[in-house]
């Protein structure tokens, strides 16, 4: 359940927008934030706010790269894998990543802490190779900065979902 | 070297709206709406030579004399800033210095197309860029320069900030109009072409960020002025070229179109990485393709770059440097392209992971003879999709082909990559 | 009109027409997966490339999407497009499963067709397969997505064409996947579809898989006897059991496809207990036997009675030529009286129809696609005309206002793939401002008064009818003078009747005899009758319905009508998919018919209700008659079955319909 307060805003969303639709992304972006990531309840609840059907949304939501559908770490991070970083050399960065963190590709540490994902391009591709953890961004990145970083994170605890739409 | 789109910049700032508007900031648009008609304003954009910067090229000015003014309905426009392209991040950090010239363009452009209502779509991730248009938008209204009868004209403009979730699909510009139709992002069939029916049916026009930032300065300065900016006689205005990969410094800058690879390179990049020799370079974005040391001295223009077989693009050169194995790194391109296509058509969804599989077998040292025609199927059927995103994820690996034959046939001979 | 020349053809087609219906139009098949003609344009499987040699573009084309033009010359026989067909295969087989000997769509499947026709045999990919998971989709259809080309037909048909909403298509990329948001049964009454318009073996009928190959299935045309609509549809027939029935093109009534219920409701055919011997006072006999002791009673009858004692009963449901037959039979006696409907709001409303409607003032199915207005008047419409929804929906899509006014009795709970405003009486719909405005109604239940209104604002009307020859029998009925069957009961007269495939409750017949009962359901009045004939239903029979809008349509007989080979599966039998037995009947399904060598086909001794009848008449007394379609019914003969149906209001000119 979210909210009454959520749903307003949402509902207002929707009402703003020139067809509900329209606002779909940022109703998922809002609810996932809700829930940290957007869970089946979510999904029923963004589907009621725009009259649409689950399937609907699900559609949605399952081809945008930042909607989980899956249940995810309290923070995300996302390591660049585009052409820039590789020639920036990502891959050990990645590694020692997965090593410091202990999963895959994919993974959630099992602490829950992070999860860990490529993603392409993140539109920095002067500063690579770079992460970013949450909604902050490490660029320039050597495996000590990795571990500075996530040291970092970790400190500033789990209070806050990643959410890119809470600009 | 005088600066278009650079030239409100504060370093390590974003320029503050007072700034902007005591550097002559929107004065362009008071300009249009006191002396010039909707009409004029398109024909200043198209005699400027203003080409697309989101990579197409294609005439700005020509692009918006395609909508049709006699159609009931309202008409839009979208401006994309979604800046997903692998080695492009130049909107990006025109954005985070200066969102007002974009905000400034777009609104000329709502004025020379009659539309009331106008979107910017913005990637995930550009979180600081879209806060300060957020931020722009805001003072441009309670300074009468959006919003309902601007500047107490006839004239009224709202501008909607559309935050995206990710996917580089949608920065096709039919895509993008499906996303933000709130529809799944597939590429649309074209024609008809969105100039005619586009978002929510309406005629509409999509640009890209640089595009529409430029059209203050063509309005305040004259298009003669623009067009007269460029180093070479086929090229107009300035450029943004963003800078990654082998240099000595990976930056973005301002410079005239028609700047040869080697004067970016070794100006503004500081030339290459210590150590390293210039081996090749993408010009304009993942979907361009290999340009090599013989293409240095090239105008970095739209039909010069054109004419030696690859493309302008976004103007995100990326560099390599020698010892770097271009098939690996073509296979880093592939596997991106592969991931991103949305899914629709069957060449794009299917073939992409083939040449990824192929690919990937020889750069691990198990290609085989066949493989190469294999690759040459893909780079000339692979034209034949629904939309640009295969044909472009093709262009490097046509470059491979044409330009790194050797390179690919030594990992199938030597069964391993030679520089490992 | 585009002039091009195809593969050295030169072709002339409409404006607007595609370089792949072009070439179809001259006999050249494109291959293709993504597009059909009833869907909007995907342009998505890239399989009907073409080269285009020469004219306003060149190289190679998508034909399914290239508008014909002036000056084109295509080839679709080009090395180069050969090529690209080839490696569009060679790219959907890089992840569909070898799997045709075990996949129910093996032999009726286009990527197989297309496969072996694009001569790709040999895998150049190294990688894995792609697997999905499947989704269970309930009880009618199977679900195998690793089977998947991506060809988007099935999302396409399920939520723009049908208007579903819980199916559709998720992920992207190499992930998309086809299904709903999770297991659970489609509920689009339309669902069945995706099996006709899948174009490979991802959706299977779940009522029919694995029991039979395409190549052993015996077809014919028919038309579907479960609402007045007359879909078009196709029962795949093996040994005598109908094993599934699939839709059949028809433009103007169904366009492609049929509902669930006439595409999944083979009960009633299949129906273990269905009644397969004649009986006379519940002992079996043969039917020269039957007939004998039925002409005798009702001889005997009329004797005791009187022939204005007797009665001959029809229904809605039987044939146009059981109805003019019964006709016949009624002439045979001076007074007997003749009925097709219990209920007189039943047979009055079917009667106006055919009063009221000409070929000006009717509406086809397919019309509705492009009216500019649409009333739902006192209709239920997913009840008792559901391919009529589509059509509304296309129109709703298009902007035309679809407007309801509602019976609060007949508000079913089943959601219709359109919006509709409500509306409390017709005066509230603005239809005089409409130049194309359809009002769909059922004959029952729309007064007279309220018709003539409608007919005032020019609109046209589809009145749906009680059942799926109502309109033939109202004709018949017309012609022949029948009556109600509550009228006839309350005049007291009638004492005794003969029914053939009626419906009437048995609760009404006090102290009437029924002395005989013709049908192949083992109805309530079929236990009661003295003399019991069991008749063919329509896909053993060859016979002609007319729909709601006097469309005559022709059934063809698919199979001769007996006992299936197999006998029916128990296991089947006891999951109720051919329903609960009987009263009275085993709990075990007939057994397999014993091998021994026979001139008849065991059960087999059921005739079409109107043979039946024509030989009780001529036990009677009457002459033979081998042709039930005489008189102005005669050029009906000709119907052709995969023609699309003749309209039957050009047969009566002489009698001008009804002003209203």
């Amino acid at each position: 359940m979210i909210p009454e307060q959520l749903k307003k805003t949402l509902e207002a969303r929707v009402a703003h927008a020139f067809s509900a639709r329209e606002a779909a992304v940022d109703v998922m972006k809002d609810l996932q934030f809700h829930y940290g990531w957007l869970t089946d309840e979510a999904v029923g609840e963004a589907a009621e706010i725009l009259g649409l059907s689950r399937l609907q949304v699900e559609e949605l939501a399952t081809f945008y790269e930042m909607i989980y559908r899956r249940p995810v770490g309290n923070k995300m991070i996302h390591i660049c894998d585009s052409i820039s970083c590789w020639n920036a050399g990502y891959e050990k960065i990645l590694d020692h990543l997965k090593a410091r963190l202990g999963v895959e590709v994919g993974g959630t540490t099992a602490d829950g802490q992070f999860t860990l994902v490529p993603c392409c391009c993140m539109g920095r591709c002067g500063d690579g190779p770079l992460i970013s953890i949450g909604s902050t961004i490490y660029d320039n990145l050597t495996p000590e900065l990795v571990d500075q970083a996530l040291e970092l994170e970790r400190l500033s605890g789990s209070a806050a979902p990643e959410h890119q739409g809470q600009a | 070297m005088e600066q278009v789109l650079f030239r409100h910049n504060r370093p390590g700032r974003v320029v503050t709206f007072k700034e902007y508007c005591d550097e002559g900031g929107f004065n362009a648009l008071r300009k249009a709406i006191s002396e010039m008609t909707p009409n004029e304003v398109q024909q200043a954009v198209i005699d400027s030579g203003l080409r697309g910067r989101g990579g197409a090229g294609f005439s700005t000015g020509r692009k918006w004399s395609f909508v049709p003014r006699d159609l009931p309905g309202p008409r839009w426009l979208i401006c994309n800033c979604d800046e997903m392209e692998p080695g492009t991040y130049k909107d990006r950090v025109l954005l985070e210095h200066n969102p007002y010239s974009l905000i400034e363009g777009v609104t000329l452009a709502c004025y020379a197309l009659g539309v009331r209502h106008a979107f910017i779509f913005i990637r995930r991730g550009y979180e600081k860029a879209a806060n300060n248009l957020a931020q722009g938008l805001i003072e441009a209204k309670e300074a009468g320069l959006l919003g309902k009868r601007i500047l107490a004209s006839e004239f009224s403009v709202d501008i909607d900030l559309h935050l995206s979730a990710g996917r580089y699909i949608c920065g096709e510009e039919t895509a993008l109009i499906n996303a933000l139709e709130g529809k799944r992002p597939n590429p649309r069939s074209k024609p008809p072409f969105p100039a005619t029916k586009g978002l929510w049916g309406g005629p509409t026009v999509v640009n890209n960020v640089e595009t529409l930032a430029n059209v203050p300065a063509i309005i305040a300065k004259g298009p003669g002025w623009f067009k007269g900016l460029a180093r070479n006689a086929e090229g107009a205005g300035m450029k943004l070229f963003c800078v990654s990969g082998a240099v000595k410094n990976r930056v973005c800058v301002e410079l005239p179109t028609g700047t040869t690879l080697r004067e970016i390179i070794d100006g503004p990049c500081g030339g290459m990485k210590p150590g390293t020799k210039f081996k090749a370079c993408i010009p304009g974005g993942a979907s361009t393709q290999f340009l090599t040391p013989e293409h240095l001295d090239v105008p970095m223009d739209y039909d010069t770059v054109a004419k030696v077989g690859s493309r302008l693009g976004s103007g995100a050169i990326i560099v390599f440097e020698e010892g770097c194995c271009l098939v690996a790194a073509t296979l880093n391109l592939i596997t991106f392209f592969a991931r991103e296509s949305c899914g629709w058509c069957t060449p794009c969804r299917e073939g992409l992971p083939f040449v990824k599989e192929v690919l990937t077998r020889i750069e691990a040292g198990a290609g085989e003879e066949r493989d190469i025609e294999i690759l040459r199927e893909h780079v000339k059927y692979l034209n034949y999709t629904f939309c640009a995103l295969a044909p472009g994820a093709m262009a490097p690996l046509d470059g491979l082909l044409r330009h790194f034959e050797a390179e690919l046939r030594e990992h199938i001979v030597q069964r391993k990559c030679p520089f490992k | 009109m585009p002039k091009l020349i195809i593969d050295n053809l030169p072709v002339e087609v409409a404006p607007g027409t595609t370089v792949l219906e072009a070439a179809r139009s001259v006999g050249i098949t494109i291959p293709h997966f993504c597009y059909h003609p009833a869907l909007a344009l995907a342009s998505a499987c890239r399989l009907c490339a073409v080269k285009m040699l020469d004219g306003p573009v060149k190289g190679i084309q998508m034909s399914c999407s290239l508008p014909a033009q002036d000056g084109m010359v295509v080839s679709t026989t080009d090395p180069e497009a050969l090529k690209m067909r080839a490696l569009v295969i060679e790219w959907l087989m890089i992840n569909h499963p070898h799997d045709c000997p075990v996949c129910d769509e093996g032999g009726e499947c286009l990527l197989q067709d297309f496969t072996i026709a694009g001569g790709h045999s040999r895998r150049r990919y190294q990688g894995d397969k792609r697997t999905h998971r499947n989704q269970y989709l309930g009880e009618h259809i199977y679900h195998e997505m690793n089977r998947c080309i991506q060809c988007y037909r099935c999302v396409r048909f399920y939520q723009d064409y049908a208007g579903g909403t819980d199916f559709g298509v998720t992920g992207s990329a190499g992930r998309v996947y086809f299904g709903r948001f999770e297991d659970g049964p489609l509920e689009s009454p339309f669902s069945g579809n995706l099996v006709d318009i899948c174009p490979t073996g991802v959706f299977t009928d779940k009522t029919g898989r694995f029991r039979a190959r395409y190549w052993d299935y015996q077809f014919a045309p028919s038309v579907c006897q479960h609402c007045s609509v007359g879909c078009n549809l196709a029962p795949q027939v093996f040994q005598r059991e109908v094993i599934k029935i699939v839709g059949r093109r028809n433009d103007q009534v169904n366009s492609w496809f049929i509902c669930d219920r006439a595409r999944f409701d083979k009960k009633g055919i299949n129906d273990p207990s269905r009644p397969r011997a004649p009986r006379v006072d519940g002992e079996a006999t043969d039917y020269e036997a039957a007939l004998d002791a039925l002409a005798a009673r009702i001889y005997d009858f009329v004797e005791v009675h009187g022939p204005e004692s007797l009665a001959f009963v029809g229904s809605s449901r039987l044939s146009l030529e059981g109805c003019l037959m019964l006709g016949e039979l009624v002439a045979n006696f001076d007074a007997a009286s003749l009925s097709f409907y219990g209920d007189p709001a039943e047979a009055k409303g079917s009667q106006l129809a055919t009063e009221l409607l000409s070929g000006e003032n009717v509406a086809a199915p397919a019309d509705l696609a492009s009216a500019d207005c649409i009333v739902l008047l006192s209709v239920d419409l997913m009840n008792e005309g559901p391919m009529l929804a589509p059509f509304i929906r296309k129109a709703w899509l298009g902007g035309t206002k679809v407007y309801r006014i509602a019976d609060p009795a007949l508000l079913s709970g089943q959601q219709l793939p359109f919006d509709c405003i409500e509306a409390a009486t017709l005066a509230e719909v603005p239809l005089e401002q409409a130049s194309r405005a359809i009002v769909v109604c059922h004959a029952t239940r729309t007064p007279r008064e309220e018709l003539s209104d409608v007919a005032a604002t020019g609109a046209r009307l589809a009145m749906l009818q009680p059942g799926p020859n109502g309109f033939g029998a109202a004709l018949v009925a017309r012609e022949h003078g029948a009556r109600p069957f509550d009228e006839l009961l309350a005049a007291r007269k009638v004492r005794g009747i003969v029914a053939f495939e009626s419906d009437l409750p048995v609760a009404n017949l006090k102290g009437i005899t029924v002395l005989g009962c013709a049908d192949w359901q083992a109805t309530e009045l079929s236990q009661k009758a003295g003399v019991f004939l069991p008749t063919t239903t329509w896909m053993e029979s060859t016979g002609t319905s007319i729909n709601f809008e006097g469309r005559a349509q022709r059934f063809e007989r698919a199979f001769r009508p007996g006992y299936p080979l197999k006998g029916l599966d128990a296991k089947y039998y006891a999951q109720s998919r051919y329903g609960e037995p009987a009263p009275g009947q085993p709990k075990t399904p007939p057994p397999q018919p014993p091998r021994i060598p026979r001139g008849e086909i065991p059960g087999g001794q059921e005739i079409e209700a109107w043979k039946a009848m024509a030989r009780l008449l001529e036990k009677l007394g009457g002459e033979l008659i081998v042709e039930p379609l005489t008189g102005s019914w005669q050029p009906l003969r000709d119907i052709d079955p995969e023609a699309g149906g003749e309209r039957i209001f050009s047969l009566f000119k002489s009698s001008e319909p009804d002003t209203l």
